[in-house]
């Protein structure tokens, strides 16, 4: 990591977000903590949709983190950050958060909303996965619907525990800790073939853990549209590599860095492209490609056009190669 | 569209505010569908003024078209339709939007919540008003009649599951040759299955994958437009009996000029916050032939696109019967 | 795996806990053509018509069964139509229910004026509507939560 500099740059994937002070921090476990975020002034924060997720930044870096609460018209965000200490970064530096400092975030980001028509919440958290269920509880419980929770964690490493259990009643009706692998497996197939038929089933934790879940549901006959779990960041277009565009008629060469489109790039150089949405979709700022294979992130073209690689939509698509030479 | 430069005409100042503040919609003199969205709240410029700096715009109509939708909502209750998973989502969009007029109307509006307290003034009705959110009994009518009572904008909301839209809850009094209350339930891809072109064009499976990405938070907007015959807000399928023989005659009628209005829709699109239900607005403007043509701009371009509109297009959006007399009309002054 | 010659529990018939296939036929097709089960245990039920009584009796069955079991409908539009309805009412998915359609039959025309529907046999493309006498043009725009097409007056536009 480079040395942290007292105000970074604001990164990309926060841009556009909130500018945060930290007012509590409170250890969950040995490797856990928890972090309450609030506006430095006061006031309300955006309502987010129960298992969003927060982009922090630390240093020039970003990590995703969950949200804990049910998202209702919420003073305060709280993440749980695992200590990893291989790891890039950012959970290290999130360790060393102390009160009053500040942070730069995302707003909240929703890649794990409940459905709408779930009769019941099947909620199965593994570890640090705890964070956005217990936002799927407190929703559940807060709109009327009912969910029960298996969490499995290791002997005394629970976090959230004694909030989970709180909510425990009309709303939460059932919390099941499993702290072995073979208490887990008889109780989540117990689960699988017990549930009355407007069940969801969410899952959080490790990627093999969550994986091991939704198959074991698939088997016992669950179809996909049941099935949820986390995919952080899913929902959004990353950064990309930076990349050359040569200008064939302006004989003119831009640098597009990681994180800024093209379409960016060429504006700031003074080049007027015709554009609306700037999301993909409308088609309007097309551009003509001479030499090199695009990136193609758009709706707009078809995969035949796509795959002609002549056109581009310069608002989301980068490239493949290191250089693209356009016919501007 | 923001490569067209549009310059306002110098003597556009003496026009009034409801040709001044027109959402006029024709870039150019040929039109086609088109995924045509922009981000919301952009105010966009016209040769006579400008429009759009708003998410929920009020003007001169406001009292007059509340009036009108109360009354259609008394002659059918099937303007209004909730689907029981829903009800979260309505409250997102009444505590949306309320709190969004506070902030662009701060003369006339004000809304403050603490937890799920909130009051609400609202200065143009000399309402003031106490509910909570959740408890649909705390408002007249329940929260959507509500919000139905507060905007001029028809009111639609999408849930998002199964990687799918689909149209669960809304209040629509003003829609323009559709039945909300036969659409309710539907899926996107089936609500636009009457829709001549968009299949081949991929716009709707397109549109539909934009409206899914959408985050929380975020606002788009677009427009749509037709033609309609007198002010005349209510052209929905189930009047159809009503309206619907106007089209005969109008082409005949020396009155045409003024009482043939170009309808155009600006319809905003809000991914809401809490639930993550897609906000579908249609705010409906009207304005006679009349007043197109004071706009030598305006007049020229629908003039051409009325004219060049394909018999499809034309014959889809009821059209195509008037469309020639509207045309010759407009470009024969 | 329990198997369907299982004796059926008090109530609808189904056992508690069912995650097989659920098969139910409506008219008279003598039995539902179920393509192949793969070994699942399968419940069947056979109706005269998606009645109310009907109706009520298949949300009992859904109400027993749990996350897992599978539907096929088949039969009439109509009644099928009223079934997968209900089937979606008590949380079943579209990719968890099979509909059999047969080919003929009559089709339900929802008339937007006075907000009836009317059962039409001629699937011809009119159709006068049983609740004010208009005479609907019939559309392909279909509503699955209705289980209708939507009509409307035919010749609104005509000079009276």
């Amino acid at each position: 990591m480079t040395a942290i500099a007292l105000q970074p740059q604001v990164h990309p994937a926060v841009e556009g977000g909130l500018h945060l002070e930290v007012t509590d921090i409170s250890r969950q476990t040995e490797s856990i903590v928890s972090i309450t975020f609030a506006a430095p002034e006061g006031g309300r924060l955006p309502s987010y949709v129960p298992g969003s997720h927060l982009v922090v930044q630390y240093g020039s870096g970003v990590n995703a983190y969950s949200l804990t609460g049910s998202g209702n018209a919420p003073s305060d965000y709280t993440i749980s950050v695992l200590r990893v200490d291989e790891g890039a970064g950012g959970s290290v530096a999130m360790h060393r958060l102390s009160v009053g400092d500040r942070v730069n975030v995302s707003r909240p980001r929703s890649a794990f909303a409940p459905a709408s028509t779930a009769s019941h919440h099947l909620l199965v958290a593994a570890g640090i996965g705890i964070t956005p269920i217990l936002s799927h509880a407190r929703a559940a419980v807060e709109r009327g619907n009912t969910a029960s929770m298996i969490y499995v964690h290791r002997p005394d490493a629970g976090a959230h525990v004694a909030e989970a259990r709180k909510l425990l009643g009309p709303g939460l009706t059932a919390l099941i800790e499993c702290t072995n692998r073979g208490s887990f497996q008889s109780v989540l197939a117990e689960a699988l073939i017990t549930q009355p038929l407007g069940t969801h089933l969410y899952v959080c934790g490790p990627v093999v853990f969550m994986d091991a879940v939704l198959e074991e549901a698939r088997s016992q006959g669950w179809s996909s549209a049941r099935l949820h779990s986390e995919a952080f960041g899913a929902a959004e277009l990353d950064a990309g590599e930076p990349f050359t565009v040569h200008l064939a008629r302006s004989g003119v060469r831009l640098e597009v860095p990681a994180g800024v489109s093209l379409l960016d790039t060429l504006e700031t150089a003074g080049k007027t492209i015709p554009n609306m949405c700037r999301k993909g979709i409308c088609g309007e700022c097309v551009l003509p490609v001479l030499r090199g294979a695009p990136q193609h992130r758009d709706l707009y073209l078809s995969d035949q056009e796509k795959a002609e690689n002549t056109t581009m939509m310069c608002c989301v698509s980068r490239s493949n190669d290191p250089e693209l030479e356009l016919d501007l | 569209m923001s490569s067209t430069i549009i310059e306002t005409d110098p003597d556009a100042a003496l026009l009034p505010e409801r040709i001044r503040r027109f959402p006029f919609p024709f870039a150019s003199d040929t039109y086609r569908y088109s995924a045509n969205v922009e981000p919301a709240t952009k105010t966009a410029p016209t040769e006579a003024g400008s429009w759009g700096t708003h998410l929920v715009d009020i003007d001169e109509h406001y009292l007059e078209e509340l009036a009108e939708r109360a009354k259609v909502l008394d002659r059918d209750a099937s303007r209004v339709n909730v689907l029981p998973h829903m009800r979260p989502s309505v409250w997102d969009a009444l505590t949306t939007l309320l709190s969004s007029m506070a902030d662009d109307y701060p003369d006339t509006m004000s809304y403050h919540r603490e937890g799920n307290t909130c009051r609400w003034h609202n200065g143009l009705q000399n309402l003031d008003i106490e509910f909570t959110v959740g408890d649909d009994s705390s408002l007249p009518g329940g929260p959507m009649r509500f919000l139905g009572s507060q905007i001029q904008d028809d009111i639609i909301l999408l849930d998002v599951r199964e990687d799918t839209l689909w149209l669960d809850a809304g209040l629509v009094t003003f829609a323009a040759d559709w039945s909300f209350g036969f659409d309710v339930g539907m899926n996107f891809m089936e609500i636009h299955h009457p829709v001549p072109r968009v299949k081949e064009e991929r716009i709707i499976s397109r549109a539909q994958q934009f409206l899914l990405r959408l985050q929380p938070g975020e606002q788009f907007r677009r427009t749509n437009w037709t033609l309609t015959i007198g002010r005349r807000l209510d052209t929905s399928t189930e009047t159809y009996p009503e309206w619907g023989p106007d089209r005969s005659t109008i082409a005949d009628d020396p009155a045409m000029p003024e009482k043939l209005h170009l309808r155009v829709e600006v319809q905003h699109l809000v991914r809401l916050p809490h639930s993550g239900a897609l906000l579908f607005l249609v705010r409906t403007h009207l304005l006679p032939l009349s007043d197109i043509a004071r706009v030598p701009a305006w007049r020229e371009k629908m003039g051409h696109v009325l004219a060049e509109l394909p018999d499809d297009m034309a014959e889809y959006k009821g059209i195509i019967r008037y469309r020639k007399a509207a045309s010759d009309w407009l470009l024969a002054r | 795996m329990r198997s369907a010659s299982t004796p059926p529990a008090a109530g609808n018939g189904l056992e508690p806990g069912f995650r097989g296939v659920i098969c139910v036929s409506f008219g008279s097709t003598g039995d539902t053509a179920v393509p192949d089960t793969d070994g699942q245990p399968r419940y069947d039920l056979h109706f005269e018509a998606a009645t109310a009584d009907t109706l009520l009796e298949l949300k009992s069955v859904f109400g027993s069964s749990r996350v897992g079991v599978r539907l096929v409908l088949a039969g009439p539009p109509t009644d099928i139509r009223a079934a997968a309805a209900v089937a979606a009412d008590c949380g079943l998915l579209g990719e968890e229910v099979t509909l059999l359609s047969q080919e003929t039959g009559p089709r339900f025309v929802y008339c937007p004026h006075c907000l009836s529907t009317t059962v039409d046999v001629t699937a011809g493309t009119e159709v006068t509507c049983h609740g004010c006498s208009t005479i609907l043009a019939v559309t392909d725009h279909f509503s699955r939560r209705r289980g209708a097409y939507l009509g409307y007056s035919a010749h609104a536009e005509e000079a009276a």
